[in-house]
């Protein structure tokens, strides 16, 4: 392998390494956000623990989509994303409509996304000391209110690097979906490796683009969390204690 | 004028027989602290009254209405106030927005309204100069006092504490306890679950005494802690006191 060829074959097809990128990023950035929105509204939901007070209908509803989401979950965490590619798109091209590659590409990373999502957030919430919303609702707080304001900002700032690896993984995985040929990064790279017939430098200089386009988002999601911990705080001088009144404290 | 009725009330988790037949009254101004060894109900029985947990049998009525009848838990929670011995604060907020948020979203109050309201409760509590500080910055002592300004800012006609001071280092116990002997004084409804005595003779209009899921005594803080009447309230003093 030369590094010279590699650096020949960036140049000369750059346009088109370029266009990979863009849809890999397309791919990849939508699918995390969309996977993410998803992962809200289910591992929302499964986090919800029902309390005394709630009626034996909601007790069952809540029982059947509790069913409903694990078999989502481990249905497709449980099998691989190339095979759901070609699945569900072949599925829904023959059956139902004809539907373009790049919103096929996206539906079927959302959803794979979404699977791991709704478990990062789920726990994310779980992870959420229970005293807060114990506190929200005796303040007369709706579990609703709880639930937005307190509790999801911060799962979503605990579960912030496990949501950013999720977008990393999305750039690299993103490259099963040449299999329904869109214009991805791989894609991409096996059309220009098989008019050079360079198979090893063509693959070198996609694997440094992958490379490259992780390490950037990693740092990017790096800055985010940082700023997400760097919670402003005052620094106050003085504790104006209210008069005192001496009380004897047990064991004294 | 009883604000809160309890009446035969019995609870059980699963097996366990948590409230036997527990039954007491809380007055309007009066401060009730409950006192008894771990494990004899006496959060559980506290936790009721807030509808945290519900009961199997008996009544709570607070303030004329008998509350595991009620439709709308969050109109009748906004009445009664709780402090946690954890403090439960919101982590995500500063401690004014602790305190701002509760009267915005329950309350409807428009923003500017509440923040006054949260400014004159964290005075009363001696924070006035923190109230931009995150809790992770807070002593416990400090926590607590923002935990009961919060409770405050909802305008409750009953506050309930659980052991508000049991999760403290003992310098910084008194602060909590001074604000808490404030309120008694304002003549606030109170009802304590408390291990520090010395404070609970000094504060209570009555003391409720329960061990193992029933109240074994209650009366005069004079009565139980001088002429405690039952064997187990006299061995329990002995020990703790
Ligand atoms: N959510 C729950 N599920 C099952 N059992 C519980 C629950 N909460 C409390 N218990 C049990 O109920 C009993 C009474 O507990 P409770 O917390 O009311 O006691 P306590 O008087 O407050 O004790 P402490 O002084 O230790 O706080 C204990 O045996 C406890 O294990
Ligand atoms: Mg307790």
């Amino acid at each position: 392998m030369s590094l010279s060829k590699c650096l020949e074959i960036l140049t000369k097809y750059f346009p088109s390494f370029l266009l990979g990128i863009r849809t890999t990023l397309i791919v990849a950035i939508l699918g995390t956000l969309i996977g993410l929105i998803i992962g809200l509204f289910i591992g929302g939901i499964r986090a919800v623990k029902l309390d005394k007070t709630a009626s034996k209908s909601v007790y069952i509803i809540k029982k059947i989509i509790d069913i409903i989401t694990k078999i989502y979950i481990e249905v497709f965490r449980g099998t691989p994303m190339m095979v759901q590619a070609v699945f569900i798109y072949y599925l829904v091209y023959t059956n139902i409509f004809k539907w373009d590659k790049m919103f096929a590409a996206i539906f079927i990373i959302s959803i794979n996304t979404g699977a791991y999502m709704a478990e990062i957030i789920r726990s994310g919430i779980q992870a959420v000391d229970p005293g807060q919303n114990e506190a929200a609702r005796s303040l007369g707080m709706s579990s609703s209110q709880t639930m937005m304001n307190v509790i999801l900002p911060q799962a979503i700032k605990n579960a912030f690097p496990a949501i950013g690896n999720e977008l990393i993984v999305n750039i690299k995985d993103s490259s099963v979906l040449m299999i329904i040929s869109i214009t991805e990064l791989m894609f991409q790279s096996n059309s220009i490796a098989g008019t050079t017939y360079r198979f090893t430098e063509t693959y070198f200089v996609t694997a440094m683009i992958y490379l490259f386009l992780t390490s950037i988002s990693s740092f990017i999601l790096h800055l985010i969390e940082k700023r997400l911990n760097n919670t402003k705080t005052s620094f106050p001088q003085s504790d104006t204690n209210i008069h005192s009144i001496v009380i004897a404290s047990k064991g004294e | 004028m009883a604000l809160i009725e309890i009446k035969n009330v019995k609870k059980s988790f699963e097996t366990n027989k948590v409230l036997s037949d527990i039954s007491f009254e809380v007055n309007k101004g009066d401060v009730v602290c409950m006192i008894g060894p771990s494990g004899s109900g006496k959060s559980t029985m506290l936790r009721c009254i807030n509808l945290l947990e519900d009961i199997d049998e008996g009544q709570i009525i607070v303030l004329g209405q008998d509350i595991n009848k009620i439709k709308d838990i969050n109109a009748y929670r906004k009445n009664v106030g709780m402090v946690f011995q954890q403090f439960n604060l919101f982590n995500n907020m500063n401690v004014l927005d602790n305190c701002v948020l509760a009267q915005v979203k329950v309350l409807k109050k428009d923003k500017n309204e509440a923040e006054q309201v949260a400014i004159q409760r964290l005075s009363e509590v001696g924070l006035k100069d923190f109230i931009y500080a995150f809790p992770n910055t807070l002593s416990g002592g400090q926590k607590q006092r923002v935990a009961i300004a919060r409770a405050l800012c909802m305008d409750p006609e009953i506050l309930l504490f659980d052991e508000p001071t049991s999760a403290l280092d003992p310098q910084m116990v008194g602060e909590v306890l001074n604000v808490i002997k404030n309120l008694a004084d304002q003549d606030m409804t109170m009802v304590i679950v408390t291990h520090e005595m010395a404070f609970a003779k000094d504060v209570a209009d009555k003391i409720v005494f329960m061990d193992d899921g029933i109240i074994l005594e209650e009366g005069s803080p004079d009565q139980i802690f001088n002429n405690p009447k039952n064997e187990r309230t006299r061995q329990f003093l002995s020990r703790i006191i």
